[in-house]
Protein backbone atom coordinates (compact mmCIF):
# COMPACT_ATOMS: atom_id res chain seq x y z
CA UNK A 1 0.00 0.00 0.00
CA UNK A 2 1.49 3.76 -1.19
CA UNK A 3 -0.83 5.26 1.81
CA UNK A 4 -1.39 3.70 5.07
CA UNK A 5 -4.77 3.09 4.92
CA UNK A 6 -7.47 1.16 2.87
CA UNK A 7 -10.99 2.50 3.51
CA UNK A 8 -12.48 5.76 4.99
CA UNK A 9 -15.33 6.79 5.69
CA UNK A 10 -17.20 9.93 5.01
CA UNK A 11 -20.82 9.98 6.23
CA UNK A 12 -23.13 7.71 4.55
CA UNK A 13 -20.07 6.94 1.84
CA UNK A 14 -17.12 4.79 1.97
CA UNK A 15 -14.13 5.33 0.50
CA UNK A 16 -11.92 2.04 -0.52
CA UNK A 17 -8.28 2.13 -1.42
CA UNK A 18 -7.31 -1.06 -3.46
CA UNK A 19 -3.38 -2.43 -3.67
CA UNK A 20 -1.28 -1.56 -6.23
CA UNK A 21 -2.11 -4.42 -8.11
CA UNK A 22 -4.81 -6.12 -8.78
CA UNK A 23 -4.09 -8.85 -10.78
CA UNK A 24 -4.43 -11.97 -8.50
CA UNK A 25 -6.82 -13.45 -6.81
CA UNK A 26 -5.44 -11.64 -3.43
CA UNK A 27 -7.14 -9.03 -4.84
CA UNK A 28 -10.57 -10.16 -3.52
CA UNK A 29 -9.79 -8.69 -0.14
CA UNK A 30 -11.41 -5.87 -1.45
CA UNK A 31 -14.29 -7.19 -2.42
CA UNK A 32 -14.65 -8.77 1.10
CA UNK A 33 -14.03 -5.54 2.34
CA UNK A 34 -16.90 -4.26 0.31
CA UNK A 35 -18.97 -7.11 1.95
CA UNK A 36 -18.40 -5.36 5.31
CA UNK A 37 -19.47 -2.33 4.95
CA UNK A 38 -22.53 -3.12 2.66
CA UNK A 39 -23.14 -5.38 6.06
CA UNK A 40 -22.42 -2.20 8.33
CA UNK A 41 -25.51 -0.38 5.96
CA UNK A 42 -22.80 1.32 3.68
CA UNK A 43 -24.62 2.47 0.50
CA UNK A 44 -22.27 4.63 -1.52
CA UNK A 45 -19.12 2.99 -1.67
CA UNK A 46 -16.36 4.81 -3.80
CA UNK A 47 -13.28 3.08 -5.27
CA UNK A 48 -10.21 5.02 -6.04
CA UNK A 49 -7.46 4.03 -8.16
CA UNK A 50 -4.97 6.40 -7.26
CA UNK A 51 -2.55 4.11 -6.08
CA UNK A 52 -2.96 1.24 -8.22
CA UNK A 53 -0.80 0.93 -10.71
CA UNK A 54 -2.60 -2.80 -12.57
CA UNK A 55 -5.57 -4.06 -13.20
CA UNK A 56 -5.60 -7.24 -15.06
CA UNK A 57 -8.49 -9.51 -16.46
CA UNK A 58 -8.79 -11.06 -12.84
CA UNK A 59 -9.10 -7.91 -11.38
CA UNK A 60 -11.86 -6.73 -13.71
CA UNK A 61 -13.81 -10.21 -12.67
CA UNK A 62 -13.32 -9.09 -9.30
CA UNK A 63 -14.54 -5.61 -9.73
CA UNK A 64 -17.59 -6.83 -11.63
CA UNK A 65 -18.30 -9.02 -8.19
CA UNK A 66 -18.00 -5.84 -6.48
CA UNK A 67 -20.52 -3.96 -8.48
CA UNK A 68 -23.08 -6.68 -8.61
CA UNK A 69 -22.81 -6.99 -5.16
CA UNK A 70 -23.33 -3.03 -4.51
CA UNK A 71 -25.81 -3.08 -6.91
CA UNK A 72 -28.18 -5.69 -5.43
CA UNK A 73 -28.08 -3.96 -2.27
CA UNK A 74 -29.31 -1.39 -4.29
CA UNK A 75 -26.08 0.78 -3.43
CA UNK A 76 -24.07 3.68 -5.37
CA UNK A 77 -20.54 2.66 -6.72
CA UNK A 78 -18.06 5.40 -8.49
CA UNK A 79 -14.75 4.87 -9.59
CA UNK A 80 -11.87 7.62 -9.17
CA UNK A 81 -8.31 8.35 -9.94
CA UNK A 82 -7.96 6.24 -12.97
CA UNK A 83 -5.00 6.07 -14.04
CA UNK A 84 -5.06 5.83 -18.22
CA UNK A 85 -3.92 2.51 -18.39
CA UNK A 86 -6.50 1.38 -16.14
CA UNK A 87 -9.08 3.26 -17.60
CA UNK A 88 -8.39 2.05 -20.61
CA UNK A 89 -8.90 -1.63 -19.60
CA UNK A 90 -11.95 -0.79 -17.58
CA UNK A 91 -13.86 0.87 -21.11
CA UNK A 92 -12.35 -2.28 -23.17
CA UNK A 93 -14.38 -4.28 -21.07
CA UNK A 94 -17.16 -2.08 -21.34
CA UNK A 95 -17.70 -1.12 -17.19
CA UNK A 96 -16.64 2.87 -17.61
CA UNK A 97 -20.24 2.89 -19.85
CA UNK A 98 -21.98 1.55 -16.44
CA UNK A 99 -19.88 3.06 -13.67
CA UNK A 100 -19.45 7.00 -12.97
CA UNK A 101 -15.71 7.98 -13.33
CA UNK A 102 -14.30 10.87 -11.52
CA UNK A 103 -11.31 12.07 -11.80
CA UNK A 104 -10.54 12.88 -7.97
CA UNK A 105 -11.95 11.22 -5.13
CA UNK A 106 -12.77 14.45 -3.99
CA UNK A 107 -15.22 14.95 -7.40
CA UNK A 108 -16.54 11.30 -6.50
CA UNK A 109 -17.39 12.56 -3.02
CA UNK A 110 -18.97 15.63 -3.88
CA UNK A 111 -21.45 14.24 -6.35
CA UNK A 112 -22.56 11.34 -4.08
CA UNK A 113 -23.02 14.00 -1.26
CA UNK A 114 -25.48 15.67 -4.21
CA UNK A 115 -26.90 12.67 -5.68
CA UNK A 116 -28.97 14.49 -7.95
CA UNK A 117 -26.02 15.69 -10.16
CA UNK A 118 -25.12 11.99 -10.64
CA UNK A 119 -24.83 11.65 -14.64
CA UNK A 120 -26.31 8.34 -14.84
CA UNK B 1 -20.16 -10.31 -36.56
CA UNK B 2 -19.32 -7.89 -33.37
CA UNK B 3 -16.83 -5.32 -34.72
CA UNK B 4 -15.57 -3.84 -31.78
CA UNK B 5 -12.19 -5.64 -32.30
CA UNK B 6 -10.15 -2.46 -31.23
CA UNK B 7 -6.02 -3.26 -30.84
CA UNK B 8 -6.22 -2.52 -27.01
CA UNK B 9 -9.24 -4.78 -27.48
CA UNK B 10 -6.64 -7.59 -28.64
CA UNK B 11 -4.05 -6.55 -26.50
CA UNK B 12 -5.75 -6.75 -23.57
CA UNK B 13 -6.96 -10.61 -24.71
CA UNK B 14 -3.85 -11.46 -25.98
CA UNK B 15 -2.30 -10.67 -22.65
CA UNK B 16 -4.88 -12.04 -20.86
CA UNK B 17 -3.92 -15.45 -22.99
CA UNK B 18 0.11 -14.82 -21.84
CA UNK B 19 -1.03 -14.59 -18.37
CA UNK B 20 -3.17 -17.70 -18.25
CA UNK B 21 -0.72 -19.74 -19.99
CA UNK B 22 2.05 -18.79 -17.15
CA UNK B 23 -0.33 -19.62 -14.67
CA UNK B 24 -1.53 -23.15 -15.63
CA UNK B 25 2.43 -23.79 -15.89
CA UNK B 26 3.32 -22.18 -12.53
CA UNK B 27 3.84 -24.47 -9.42
CA UNK B 28 0.85 -22.91 -7.96
CA UNK B 29 -1.59 -24.73 -5.93
CA UNK B 30 -4.09 -26.27 -8.40
CA UNK B 31 -7.16 -25.00 -6.82
CA UNK B 32 -5.65 -21.55 -6.98
CA UNK B 33 -4.90 -21.65 -10.38
CA UNK B 34 -8.70 -23.19 -11.53
CA UNK B 35 -9.86 -19.93 -9.71
CA UNK B 36 -7.68 -17.42 -11.42
CA UNK B 37 -8.14 -19.31 -14.60
CA UNK B 38 -11.45 -18.52 -14.42
CA UNK B 39 -11.60 -14.98 -13.17
CA UNK B 40 -9.57 -14.07 -16.20
CA UNK B 41 -11.80 -15.82 -18.50
CA UNK B 42 -14.72 -13.95 -16.52
CA UNK B 43 -12.52 -10.93 -16.55
CA UNK B 44 -12.20 -11.44 -20.36
CA UNK B 45 -15.75 -10.43 -21.10
CA UNK B 46 -17.14 -9.07 -18.23
CA UNK B 47 -19.18 -11.77 -17.13
CA UNK B 48 -21.00 -11.82 -13.62
CA UNK B 49 -20.95 -15.56 -13.03
CA UNK B 50 -18.95 -18.52 -14.45
CA UNK B 51 -18.06 -21.93 -13.00
CA UNK B 52 -15.69 -24.71 -13.69
CA UNK B 53 -16.81 -28.01 -13.58
CA UNK B 54 -14.54 -30.91 -13.38
CA UNK B 55 -16.09 -34.97 -14.25
CA UNK B 56 -16.10 -37.08 -11.45
CA UNK B 57 -15.44 -40.59 -12.79
CA UNK B 58 -16.94 -42.18 -9.54
CA UNK B 59 -20.28 -40.60 -9.58
CA UNK B 60 -20.30 -39.82 -13.55
CA UNK B 61 -21.12 -36.21 -12.74
CA UNK B 62 -20.16 -32.62 -13.12
CA UNK B 63 -18.84 -31.02 -10.03
CA UNK B 64 -17.72 -27.48 -10.07
CA UNK B 65 -14.11 -26.66 -8.60
CA UNK B 66 -14.43 -23.13 -9.13
CA UNK B 67 -17.15 -20.50 -9.56
CA UNK B 68 -18.03 -16.93 -9.28
CA UNK B 69 -20.65 -14.62 -8.70
CA UNK B 70 -22.72 -17.56 -7.39
CA UNK B 71 -22.61 -17.82 -3.89
CA UNK B 72 -22.91 -21.08 -2.28
CA UNK B 73 -22.71 -23.69 -4.71
CA UNK B 74 -22.09 -26.95 -2.73
CA UNK B 75 -23.77 -29.65 -3.75
CA UNK B 76 -24.24 -29.46 -7.56
CA UNK B 77 -23.49 -31.66 -9.68
CA UNK B 78 -24.26 -31.90 -13.32
CA UNK B 79 -24.94 -35.13 -15.10
CA UNK B 80 -25.19 -34.95 -18.73
CA UNK B 81 -25.28 -38.57 -21.00
CA UNK B 82 -22.82 -40.43 -22.73
CA UNK B 83 -24.27 -39.40 -26.01
CA UNK B 84 -23.97 -35.44 -25.09
CA UNK B 85 -20.56 -35.77 -23.95
CA UNK B 86 -19.33 -37.90 -26.86
CA UNK B 87 -21.25 -34.91 -29.47
CA UNK B 88 -19.77 -32.02 -27.22
CA UNK B 89 -16.01 -33.85 -27.57
CA UNK B 90 -16.90 -34.19 -31.89
CA UNK B 91 -18.29 -30.71 -31.71
CA UNK B 92 -15.42 -29.31 -29.47
CA UNK B 93 -16.88 -25.76 -29.92
CA UNK B 94 -18.44 -23.24 -26.88
CA UNK B 95 -21.81 -23.45 -26.93
CA UNK B 96 -24.59 -21.19 -26.33
CA UNK B 97 -27.17 -22.66 -24.63
CA UNK B 98 -29.64 -19.91 -25.84
CA UNK B 99 -29.52 -21.32 -29.23
CA UNK B 100 -30.78 -24.91 -30.53
CA UNK B 101 -27.94 -25.61 -32.40
CA UNK B 102 -26.59 -28.96 -32.17
CA UNK B 103 -25.26 -30.53 -29.59
CA UNK B 104 -27.59 -28.21 -27.03
CA UNK B 105 -30.66 -29.95 -27.27
CA UNK B 106 -28.72 -33.28 -26.49
CA UNK B 107 -27.96 -31.63 -23.02
CA UNK B 108 -31.71 -32.34 -21.84
CA UNK B 109 -32.01 -31.31 -18.12
CA UNK B 110 -28.54 -30.48 -17.78
CA UNK B 111 -29.19 -27.25 -19.79
CA UNK B 112 -31.90 -26.19 -17.26
CA UNK B 113 -29.43 -26.53 -14.57
CA UNK B 114 -26.63 -25.23 -16.12
CA UNK B 115 -29.21 -22.13 -16.84
CA UNK B 116 -30.11 -22.36 -13.35
CA UNK B 117 -26.64 -21.58 -12.56
CA UNK B 118 -26.66 -18.34 -14.31
CA UNK B 119 -24.78 -20.26 -17.54
CA UNK B 120 -24.71 -19.04 -21.27
CA UNK B 121 -22.05 -20.05 -22.54
CA UNK B 122 -20.60 -23.48 -22.58
CA UNK B 123 -17.45 -24.88 -23.38
CA UNK B 124 -15.60 -28.04 -22.88
CA UNK B 125 -12.34 -28.99 -21.31
CA UNK B 126 -10.89 -31.90 -23.62
CA UNK B 127 -7.68 -33.49 -23.83
CA UNK B 128 -7.20 -36.29 -26.12
CA UNK B 129 -10.93 -36.68 -26.93
CA UNK B 130 -11.94 -37.05 -23.17
CA UNK B 131 -14.29 -34.64 -22.06
CA UNK B 132 -12.04 -33.61 -18.58
CA UNK B 133 -14.48 -30.58 -17.81
CA UNK B 134 -16.15 -27.71 -18.36
CA UNK B 135 -16.62 -24.18 -18.46
CA UNK B 136 -19.41 -22.44 -18.03
CA UNK B 137 -20.21 -18.27 -18.33
CA UNK B 138 -23.06 -16.33 -17.74
CA UNK B 139 -24.15 -13.35 -19.74
CA UNK B 140 -21.56 -10.32 -20.18
CA UNK B 141 -21.96 -7.52 -17.53
CA UNK B 142 -22.58 -5.18 -20.22
CA UNK B 143 -25.63 -6.83 -21.62
CA UNK B 144 -23.62 -6.88 -25.30
CA UNK B 145 -24.16 -10.41 -26.47
CA UNK B 146 -21.45 -12.81 -27.43
CA UNK B 147 -19.46 -12.03 -30.53
CA UNK B 148 -18.11 -15.11 -32.83
CA UNK B 149 -14.37 -13.98 -31.99
CA UNK B 150 -15.31 -13.61 -28.24
CA UNK B 151 -16.87 -17.54 -28.65
CA UNK B 152 -13.29 -18.40 -30.47
CA UNK B 153 -11.51 -16.50 -27.62
CA UNK B 154 -12.82 -18.16 -25.03
CA UNK B 155 -11.81 -21.78 -26.84
CA UNK B 156 -8.46 -20.80 -26.89
CA UNK B 157 -8.92 -20.30 -23.21
CA UNK B 158 -10.77 -23.60 -22.51
CA UNK B 159 -8.54 -25.08 -24.21
CA UNK B 160 -4.98 -23.76 -22.47
CA UNK B 161 -7.67 -24.85 -18.71
CA UNK B 162 -8.16 -28.22 -19.97
CA UNK B 163 -4.47 -28.59 -19.96
CA UNK B 164 -3.91 -27.59 -16.45
CA UNK B 165 -6.97 -30.29 -15.20
CA UNK B 166 -5.04 -32.49 -17.88
CA UNK B 167 -1.64 -32.59 -16.11
CA UNK B 168 -3.66 -31.97 -12.46
CA UNK B 169 -5.47 -35.32 -12.98
CA UNK B 170 -2.30 -37.27 -14.16
CA UNK B 171 -0.71 -36.21 -11.18
CA UNK B 172 -3.11 -37.80 -9.18
CA UNK B 173 -2.89 -40.64 -10.74
CA UNK B 174 0.81 -40.41 -9.85
CA UNK B 175 1.44 -40.64 -14.10
CA UNK B 176 4.02 -38.26 -14.58
CA UNK B 177 3.97 -39.04 -18.45
CA UNK B 178 6.29 -35.86 -18.83
CA UNK B 179 6.88 -36.08 -22.05
CA UNK B 180 3.33 -36.70 -23.09
CA UNK B 181 2.40 -33.35 -21.65
CA UNK B 182 5.17 -31.37 -22.91
CA UNK B 183 3.65 -32.49 -26.44
CA UNK B 184 0.86 -30.84 -25.09
CA UNK B 185 2.22 -27.85 -24.21
CA UNK B 186 3.64 -27.19 -27.40
CA UNK B 187 0.56 -27.67 -28.67
CA UNK B 188 -1.10 -24.97 -26.21
CA UNK B 189 1.90 -22.60 -28.19
CA UNK B 190 0.78 -22.95 -31.51
CA UNK B 191 -2.75 -22.41 -30.42
CA UNK B 192 -0.86 -18.70 -29.15
CA UNK B 193 1.15 -18.31 -31.83
CA UNK B 194 -2.37 -18.93 -34.67
CA UNK B 195 -3.95 -15.82 -32.03
CA UNK B 196 -0.83 -13.92 -33.08
CA UNK B 197 -0.66 -15.25 -36.46
CA UNK B 198 -4.47 -13.81 -37.43
CA UNK B 199 -3.25 -10.49 -35.79
CA UNK B 200 -0.24 -10.18 -37.93
CA UNK B 201 -2.42 -10.67 -41.05
CA UNK B 202 -4.49 -7.83 -39.75
CA UNK B 203 -1.33 -5.60 -40.02
CA UNK B 204 -0.25 -6.88 -43.15
CA UNK B 205 -3.71 -6.14 -44.10
CA UNK B 206 -3.03 -2.54 -43.65
CA UNK B 207 -0.24 -2.63 -46.26
CA UNK B 208 -1.85 -3.72 -49.61
CA UNK B 209 1.80 -4.10 -51.14
CA UNK B 210 3.31 -6.39 -48.72
CA UNK B 211 0.30 -8.98 -47.70
CA UNK B 212 2.36 -11.62 -46.14
CA UNK B 213 5.17 -9.63 -45.20
CA UNK B 214 5.20 -10.40 -41.35
CA UNK B 215 4.61 -14.16 -42.30
CA UNK B 216 7.53 -14.23 -44.85
CA UNK B 217 9.82 -12.39 -42.25
CA UNK B 218 8.62 -14.79 -39.15
CA UNK B 219 9.56 -17.84 -41.68
CA UNK B 220 12.77 -16.65 -42.64
CA UNK B 221 14.26 -15.13 -39.26
CA UNK B 222 12.91 -18.93 -37.70
CA UNK B 223 15.21 -20.68 -40.53
CA UNK B 224 18.13 -18.42 -40.10
CA UNK B 225 17.97 -18.63 -36.35
CA UNK B 226 17.96 -22.13 -36.59
CA UNK B 227 21.02 -22.03 -39.17
CA UNK B 228 22.66 -20.59 -36.51
CA UNK B 229 21.95 -22.65 -33.61
CA UNK B 230 19.30 -21.23 -31.95
CA UNK B 231 17.32 -23.54 -29.38
CA UNK B 232 13.64 -24.45 -30.38
CA UNK B 233 12.29 -21.92 -27.66
CA UNK B 234 14.35 -19.15 -28.83
CA UNK B 235 13.75 -20.18 -32.26
CA UNK B 236 9.57 -19.63 -31.00
CA UNK B 237 10.57 -16.28 -29.49
CA UNK B 238 12.06 -14.77 -33.16
CA UNK B 239 9.21 -16.50 -35.18
CA UNK B 240 6.81 -14.60 -33.01
CA UNK B 241 8.40 -11.48 -32.78
CA UNK B 242 9.13 -11.53 -37.13
CA UNK B 243 4.98 -11.65 -36.96
CA UNK B 244 4.70 -8.68 -34.73
CA UNK B 245 7.46 -6.88 -35.87
CA UNK B 246 5.57 -4.08 -37.66
CA UNK B 247 2.91 -3.82 -35.40
CA UNK B 248 3.57 -0.39 -35.11
CA UNK B 249 2.84 0.38 -38.39
CA UNK B 250 -0.61 0.15 -36.74
CA UNK B 251 -0.46 3.40 -35.90
CA UNK B 252 0.73 5.23 -39.02
CA UNK B 253 -1.22 6.24 -41.44
CA UNK B 254 -2.38 4.14 -44.28
CA UNK B 255 -1.82 6.46 -46.66
CA UNK B 256 1.41 6.71 -45.89
CA UNK B 257 2.48 2.91 -46.00
CA UNK B 258 1.37 2.59 -49.39
CA UNK B 259 2.20 6.22 -50.82
CA UNK B 260 3.91 5.52 -53.91
CA UNK B 261 5.87 8.98 -54.44
CA UNK B 262 8.57 9.91 -51.74
CA UNK B 263 7.44 11.13 -48.35
CA UNK B 264 7.73 14.43 -46.86
CA UNK B 265 9.93 14.75 -43.83
CA UNK B 266 6.92 14.11 -41.49
CA UNK B 267 5.59 11.53 -43.43
CA UNK B 268 9.07 10.12 -42.75
CA UNK B 269 9.59 10.75 -39.39
CA UNK B 270 6.23 9.11 -38.59
CA UNK B 271 6.48 5.64 -40.32
CA UNK B 272 10.01 5.15 -38.93
CA UNK B 273 8.31 6.00 -35.21
CA UNK B 274 7.04 2.22 -36.18
CA UNK B 275 9.78 0.20 -34.07
CA UNK B 276 9.35 2.37 -31.36
CA UNK B 277 5.67 2.21 -31.01
CA UNK B 278 5.60 -1.19 -31.30
CA UNK B 279 8.29 -1.40 -28.61
CA UNK B 280 5.93 0.57 -26.68
CA UNK B 281 2.93 -1.88 -27.48
CA UNK B 282 4.71 -5.11 -27.01
CA UNK B 283 6.57 -4.35 -23.79
CA UNK B 284 3.55 -3.88 -22.12
CA UNK B 285 2.84 -7.77 -22.80
CA UNK B 286 4.24 -10.75 -21.04
CA UNK B 287 4.99 -13.26 -23.77
CA UNK B 288 6.36 -16.86 -22.60
CA UNK B 289 9.27 -16.01 -25.11
CA UNK B 290 11.95 -13.62 -24.38
CA UNK B 291 13.16 -10.38 -26.04
CA UNK B 292 10.09 -9.94 -28.52
CA UNK B 293 9.59 -6.04 -27.65
CA UNK B 294 13.64 -5.20 -28.01
CA UNK B 295 14.04 -7.22 -31.49
CA UNK B 296 10.74 -5.06 -32.71
CA UNK B 297 12.59 -1.43 -31.46
CA UNK B 298 16.00 -2.72 -33.62
CA UNK B 299 14.77 -4.24 -36.82
CA UNK B 300 15.44 -1.39 -38.35
CA UNK B 301 19.27 -1.12 -36.47
CA UNK B 302 22.26 -1.13 -39.46
CA UNK B 303 25.57 -2.63 -37.72
CA UNK B 304 27.34 0.55 -38.93
CA UNK B 305 25.38 2.30 -36.50
CA UNK B 306 23.41 4.72 -38.60
CA UNK B 307 20.13 3.02 -38.44
CA UNK B 308 17.08 3.72 -36.01
CA UNK B 309 15.75 4.31 -33.81
CA UNK B 310 18.46 3.55 -31.01
CA UNK B 311 21.76 3.75 -33.90
CA UNK B 312 23.04 1.09 -32.44
CA UNK B 313 26.21 -0.12 -33.55
CA UNK B 314 26.91 -4.14 -34.51
CA UNK B 315 27.10 -5.77 -31.00
CA UNK B 316 24.89 -3.41 -29.43
CA UNK B 317 22.34 -4.85 -31.36
CA UNK B 318 19.93 -7.73 -30.11
CA UNK B 319 20.78 -10.58 -31.99
CA UNK B 320 17.67 -11.35 -32.75
CA UNK B 321 16.95 -7.56 -34.25
CA UNK B 322 19.88 -8.35 -36.65
CA UNK B 323 18.22 -11.45 -37.87
CA UNK B 324 15.44 -9.38 -38.78
CA UNK B 325 17.14 -6.40 -40.11
CA UNK B 326 17.99 -8.84 -42.72
CA UNK B 327 14.93 -10.91 -43.35
CA UNK B 328 13.03 -8.08 -43.36
CA UNK B 329 15.42 -6.61 -46.07
CA UNK B 330 15.47 -9.39 -48.00
CA UNK B 331 11.63 -9.36 -48.22
CA UNK B 332 11.10 -6.14 -48.66
CA UNK B 333 13.33 -6.05 -51.60
CA UNK B 334 11.93 -9.55 -53.15
CA UNK B 335 8.51 -8.33 -52.93
CA UNK B 336 6.73 -5.58 -54.78
CA UNK B 337 6.27 -2.23 -53.07
CA UNK B 338 4.47 0.61 -54.27
CA UNK B 339 7.63 2.90 -55.31
CA UNK B 340 9.26 0.07 -56.89
CA UNK B 341 8.67 -3.40 -58.63
CA UNK B 342 11.01 -6.04 -56.98
CA UNK B 343 14.51 -6.54 -57.54
CA UNK B 344 15.57 -10.29 -59.16
CA UNK B 345 17.04 -12.82 -56.74
CA UNK B 346 20.32 -11.58 -57.28
CA UNK B 347 20.13 -8.00 -57.63
CA UNK B 348 18.98 -8.75 -53.69
CA UNK B 349 21.98 -10.51 -52.91
CA UNK B 350 23.89 -8.08 -54.52
CA UNK B 351 22.36 -5.34 -52.45
CA UNK B 352 23.14 -7.58 -49.39
CA UNK B 353 26.72 -7.69 -50.75
CA UNK B 354 27.50 -4.00 -51.09
CA UNK B 355 25.46 -3.42 -47.91
CA UNK B 356 27.67 -6.35 -45.80
CA UNK B 357 29.17 -5.07 -42.61
CA UNK B 358 27.62 -1.80 -43.16
CA UNK B 359 24.18 -2.37 -42.90
CA UNK B 360 23.64 -6.08 -42.26
CA UNK B 361 25.66 -8.54 -40.02
CA UNK B 362 28.32 -10.83 -40.93
CA UNK B 363 27.26 -13.49 -38.91
CA UNK B 364 23.98 -13.64 -40.26
CA UNK B 365 24.45 -13.37 -43.83
CA UNK B 366 27.19 -16.14 -43.94
CA UNK B 367 24.23 -18.59 -42.42
CA UNK B 368 21.65 -16.96 -44.34
CA UNK B 369 23.03 -17.61 -47.94
CA UNK B 370 24.51 -20.63 -46.28
CA UNK B 371 20.36 -22.10 -45.61
CA UNK B 372 19.42 -20.52 -48.90
CA UNK B 373 21.67 -23.05 -50.75
CA UNK B 374 20.77 -25.44 -48.92
CA UNK B 375 17.23 -25.66 -49.62
CA UNK B 376 17.88 -25.11 -53.34
CA UNK B 377 20.59 -27.55 -53.54
CA UNK B 378 17.63 -30.19 -51.50
CA UNK B 379 20.25 -30.60 -48.65
CA UNK B 380 17.03 -29.81 -46.22
CA UNK B 381 14.12 -32.17 -45.72
CA UNK B 382 11.44 -29.03 -46.17
CA UNK B 383 12.49 -25.80 -47.18
CA UNK B 384 10.83 -22.78 -46.20
CA UNK B 385 12.55 -19.69 -47.92
CA UNK B 386 12.73 -20.93 -51.36
CA UNK B 387 9.04 -21.73 -51.60
CA UNK B 388 8.06 -18.41 -50.82
CA UNK B 389 10.05 -16.41 -52.96
CA UNK B 390 8.71 -15.53 -56.11
CA UNK B 391 11.29 -16.77 -58.81
CA UNK B 392 12.57 -20.21 -59.48
CA UNK B 393 16.44 -20.56 -58.25
CA UNK B 394 18.76 -23.29 -59.57
CA UNK B 395 21.93 -24.40 -58.39
CA UNK B 396 23.85 -21.75 -61.06
CA UNK B 397 22.16 -18.88 -59.04
CA UNK B 398 22.99 -20.28 -56.02
CA UNK B 399 27.03 -20.17 -57.48
CA UNK B 400 26.72 -17.28 -58.52
CA UNK B 401 25.52 -15.69 -55.72
CA UNK B 402 28.33 -16.24 -53.46
CA UNK B 403 30.66 -14.19 -55.98
CA UNK B 404 32.37 -11.07 -54.17
CA UNK B 405 31.78 -12.13 -50.90
CA UNK B 406 34.56 -12.88 -48.31
CA UNK B 407 35.58 -16.31 -48.09
CA UNK B 408 35.15 -16.27 -44.53
CA UNK B 409 31.77 -16.25 -44.12
CA UNK B 410 30.24 -18.95 -46.27
FE1 LIG C 1 9.74 -2.33 -40.13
Amino acid sequence: MGKNRNYREAGDSVILYPENYINDIEGEKLEDMCDIFLARGFKKIIIDFSETDLINSIGVSIMIGIIEKIKDKKGLILFSGLKKVNHDIFSIVGLTKHIPVFSTEKEALDVVSCEDRLPM
Amino acid sequence: MNMDLSLERLLFNLNTLAELGEEITSPKDFNKVVKSSLYMVMGSFSASKGLIFQFDQDGRCFHPIASKGLGDINGVGIKISPEAVKELIKNNKPIDLKSNEHPVPLLGAARGEFEKLGSRIVAGLIVKDELLGLIAVGDKFTGEDYSVYDLQLLSVMAQHISFSLHSHSLLMKLMHKFTENKGLYDNLRRIYYDTIHAFAAAIDAKDAYTRGHSHRVSAYSAVLAREMGWDKDAMEGIRIAGLLHDIGKIAVDKTIINKASPLTTMECRELNSHPVVGYEILSKIKFPWKGIPMMTRNHHEKVDGSGYPDRLKRQEIPMGARIMALTDAFDAMTTDRPYRPRLSFREAIGEIKDNFGKQFDPEAVGPFINVIRKEVLGEVDSPTIVPLLQEQLDSITIHRMLDGFPEAII
